[in-house]
């Protein structure tokens, strides 16, 4: 009894106070202009949050940490963003709620559909269609050529594909002894994956390139065998790095900017000075919900989220969004240590690799600590494709959180 | 553990390791550069309450306009009416170069906005700010163009104040730069290797030389049964090193006073060995060395690192001056005030007054004991050695006809090579009205010869037309 009180129960009322509280903040700096609209939006923020919470621990024998731990994210940025600008704030509810839906589908969908770590060629097969849908169909923005525009709604392909690399990660070593078979198999892989970062680069997505590479090294460094391909990988990089700097201004730009922003200040330091005016700003404490001034980093609703918290909760909420991160790849380890078959285990890496590398990228980006990439922040920034992908990644890991046995359906296939 | 266990794990750390290092480096940015990043001109924060409030004028203590705005089309303009008399106190506030001195730390008074952001919305609902407030310094303009012209050519810093109320009548550094032309000099001000940026009253970290025997004579009266008699044979071996009196003379048989009096290097050296550098520095920390003193604009703190592990030869060193100590300007005018008023070390006051739009004082800053430095009757003893430097001492030239003046004279060596010139004093003896530092930089030239004729002048000006 002891033990069910204390496993997720009270995390989740201490969310629910936390809510109630930030959106009762967000009444009073609108107190001129309360309007039923902010109320229900924040009716409904608490009510999904809560639902959903209480749901997963029904339905699901696993891991319910990581689910409390994304909706604390997801409260903060829905909050901040609507504190922002209501439209979107409304928008990302809804983009949510349709977030939170395909993280149970891919929940169900995942768990009992069996032959997940069989299906490789599909896997590289499909992100090569994505690649080239976006080449053909793509539309450029802010200088790179990343969205499809399906009529109102636009979406960015890599945001699938970033999936689909784990898959393929998965797979592959989960039957490493099957491919072993086959001379060099590690070296086609390396160039499957060297394939997407390519054309992710002549996307100019370089956020999303350094997301690929890193999650590459990161499960080939746990589990394969031959060693100096992870040499070869980090020589690449380093080759890379430099062609890239000599070659593409776009990388040559944002080096510089990392490098001394306040010489560009103009130009290509802007962005980032802005950000860090607005860190400084908000001090450890922050000026209060609605008395900052986020609207002068551009992109803050996207890429620069992170800032404008700080700016107006401090960075002591920044801190705290740092080590919401840190936990959650952390019990994503705990469940890959914990899981016993090799596919999901791998799979829970990849995913677990995923949110850690893209926060550290994006949060290391808007602070100055590494060069500015543009990716979003897992659950907090706004955006649908970014808010989708990271739902289902988060019903991956939950279904690869619960014990699974594959070796029966495994020892059929071999009869 | 089997291998897979262990990578995995390993990457965790180093993914942890990520994390950490990323909350390190915000807190870093936070505590160690918050303060220039939200200062930088280009924080379109410091500037969104300009474009839209009359920014409030500055008055000297006698209502003398020395600052103002004025409406010209859309925006404002800042009037500087003397471009380089107040450079380091008053400073500027550009758009392109951001904003300094008192327009930098009294910026939200100025705009009349409140610190709290919380209460500054509700405040702007209520009543929108449109014209921010005047503040009224404690400095006095002719005062303070006198002290200017004193320093003429030189380069150095001059501090005079009132010894009871610790209000600032002048404050110079000199380089200097013009307010007014920034846009013109800016080059060549960030550039100059003298940096005229830098507030030397309040910044500037310079030895004290002899000005300091003031403290170790303060020690030497406060150590019980220290023998107060020497004989002074011209030179003295401290741990190796031999430290000579200034221009060889030899002083003979000699007691405190005398020695004072004459400023004799090896007395102090001898006997700092006797007193003991914690005697030294708890009498230095009583008179706000190794601690920030609290003023309406940045400073240093001034330094005597006496809990270090220091040699003898460091010990005799530091007891005159030299060695590890290094004092701001600022804090040997408050040594002087505290030495006049009978040894309490008071806060130093630059704005005296904040005054709102319809002429009601909102805030009147007030006098503020820091700390008691030196009790009245051993004050007093050295305020009479002090009478008798200016008397028959070093000090002869601040000598000013029917008044009693109370001084030190100091000359301080440094990897210059030329000599810094030192006076810390204060007029009249027995009810001062004014107290003064001056230090002249590489004037290479004692503190008697130099900078105590610029300190009578100033004293002599105090005392006939500051009326308080």
């Amino acid at each position: 009894m002891f033990n069910k009180a204390i496993r997720g129960k009270s995390p989740r009322s201490l969310l629910f106070i936390f809510e109630v509280l930030s959106l009762f903040l967000l009444f009073v700096y609108q107190n001129t202009r309360v309007d039923r609209f902010t109320i229900m939006t924040g009716i409904g923020l608490i009510l999904i949050i809560s639902l959903s919470n209480y749901l997963l621990i029904k339905i699901s024998s696993g891991d319910n940490y990581i689910f409390l731990i994304v909706t604390m994210l997801i409260s903060i940025g829905t909050i901040m963003i609507y504190r922002i600008d209501e439209g979107l704030g409304i928008k990302q509810l809804i983009w949510l709620s349709m977030g939170i839906l395909l993280f149970f589908m891919t929940y169900f969908f995942v768990k009992y559909i069996k032959g997940w770590q069989n299906w490789i060629y599909l896997y590289v097969g499909a992100s090569y269609i994505l690649f080239f849908m976006t080449f053909i169909l793509g539309s450029r923005k802010k200088g790179a050529i990343n969205w499809i525009n399906l009529g109102n709604f636009s979406f960015q392909p890599a945001e699938i594909t970033k999936l689909l690399i784990v898959f393929i990660l998965s797979s592959y070593y989960a039957n490493i002894s099957k491919w072993k078979e086959i001379k060099n198999a590690s070296y086609y892989l390396m160039g499957v994956i060297y394939s997407f970062i390519l054309l992710l680069f002549l996307q100019r997505d370089l956020g999303m390139a350094m997301i690929f590479y890193l999650i590459f090294i990161s499960i080939q460094f746990i589990y394969e065998e031959d060693r100096k391909l992870i040499i070869y990988n980090i020589g690449l990089l380093i080759i890379g790095g430099i062609i890239g700097y000599t070659m593409f201004d776009h990388v040559k730009i944002r080096f510089q900017a990392w490098i001394n922003p306040w010489k560009y200040i103009d130009r290509q330091g802007y962005q980032i000075t802005q950000s860090l005016f607005a860190i400084a700003e908000g001090g450890f404490f922050g000026k209060g919900l609605g008395l900052g001034h986020p609207y002068f980093i551009p992109e803050v609703y996207t890429d620069f989220i992170f800032s404008a918290i700080c700016e107006e909760m401090g960075i002591f909420t920044g801190i705290g969004i740092i080590m919401l991160y840190m936990i959650l790849v952390y019990r994503g380890f705990k469940i890959a240590i914990s899981q016993e078959e090799t596919f999901f285990r791998i799979l829970a890496l990849g995913i677990s690799i995923l949110f850690g590398v893209q926060s550290l990228i994006i949060l290391g980006g808007v602070l100055k600590m590494i060069p500015l990439t543009g990716i979003t922040l897992p659950f907090i920034s706004y955006g649908g494709s970014s808010i989708l992908s990271s739902f289902i990644a988060l019903g991956i890991l939950q279904v690869s959180s619960e014990e699974i046995s594959l070796r029966r359906v495994q020892d059929e296939q071999r009869d | 553990m089997s291998k897979e266990i262990k990578r995995i794990i390993l990457a965790l750390i180093v993914f942890c390791s990520c994390f950490v290092s990323l909350i390190v480096y915000i807190s870093y940015i936070q505590i160690f550069q918050g303060e220039t990043l939200k200062n930088n001109s280009y924080n379109k924060r410091l500037w969104i309450n300009e474009e839209s409030i009359l920014r409030g004028s500055i008055l000297d203590r006698n209502g003398k306009t020395l600052v103002y705005s004025e409406k010209k089309g859309n925006g404002y303009i800042r009037n500087y009416l003397y471009g380089r008399l107040y450079s380091h106190v008053i400073g500027y506030s550009y758009r392109e170069y951001g904003k300094s001195g008192l327009e930098l730390q009294y910026n939200n008074a100025l705009l009349n906005i409140n610190e709290n952001a919380a209460i500054n919305e509700i405040k702007n609902l209520v009543a929108p700010t449109t014209e921010g407030n005047t503040i009224k310094l404690t400095v006095d303009h002719e005062l303070q163009s006198k002290v200017r012209s004193l320093l003429k050519g030189k380069k150095g810093s001059i501090v005079a104040m009132n010894p009871n109320s610790g209000e600032i009548y002048a404050m110079v550094s000199i380089p200097d730069f013009d307010v007014s032309n920034l846009k013109e000099d800016w080059k060549e001000i960030s550039e100059n290797p003298n940096s005229p940026l830098l507030n030397r009253a309040t910044q500037g970290l310079y030895p004290p030389g002899s000005t300091f025997k003031l403290i170790t004579a303060i020690a030497a009266l406060e150590t019980v049964g220290l023998d107060e008699s020497y004989d002074c044979v011209g030179s003295a071996n401290i741990g190796g090193y031999i430290f000579k009196d200034y221009g060889e003379n030899v002083h003979g048989q000699i007691d405190l006073k005398e020695a004072l009096t004459k400023s004799c290097n090896t007395y102090f050296t001898e006997k700092a060995i006797q007193i003991g550098k914690d005697k030294i520095g708890t009498v230095a920390d009583r008179f706000m060395i190794n601690s920030k003193i609290p003023f309406d604009l940045p400073t240093k703190s001034s330094q005597f690192p006496y809990r270090e592990n220091l040699g003898k030869t460091e010990i005799a060193a530091s007891a005159i001056g030299q060695g590890k100590v290094l004092v701001t300007p600022l804090n040997m005018a408050l040594i002087g005030s505290a030495l006049g008023n009978g040894g309490q070390v008071v806060k130093p006051i630059l704005v005296k007054e904040i005054i709102s739009k319809d002429g009601k004082v909102l805030k009147t800053n007030s006098t503020e004991i820091l700390a008691q430095g030196v009790d009245i009757i051993r004050a007093n003893e050295i305020k009479d050695m002090m009478v008798e430097v200016i008397r028959s001492g070093t000090g002869t030239n601040a000598r000013i006809k029917n008044v009693k003046v109370a001084g030190k004279t100091g000359t301080a060596e440094n990897s210059s090579g030329k000599n810094h010139a030192w006076f810390v004093g204060f007029a009249p003896a027995d009810n001062p009205k004014v107290a003064v530092a001056v230090v002249l930089e590489e004037e290479g030239s004692t503190g008697g010869k130099t900078a105590a004729p610029i300190a009578r002048d100033i004293m002599l000006y105090v005392i006939n037309n500051i009326n308080d």
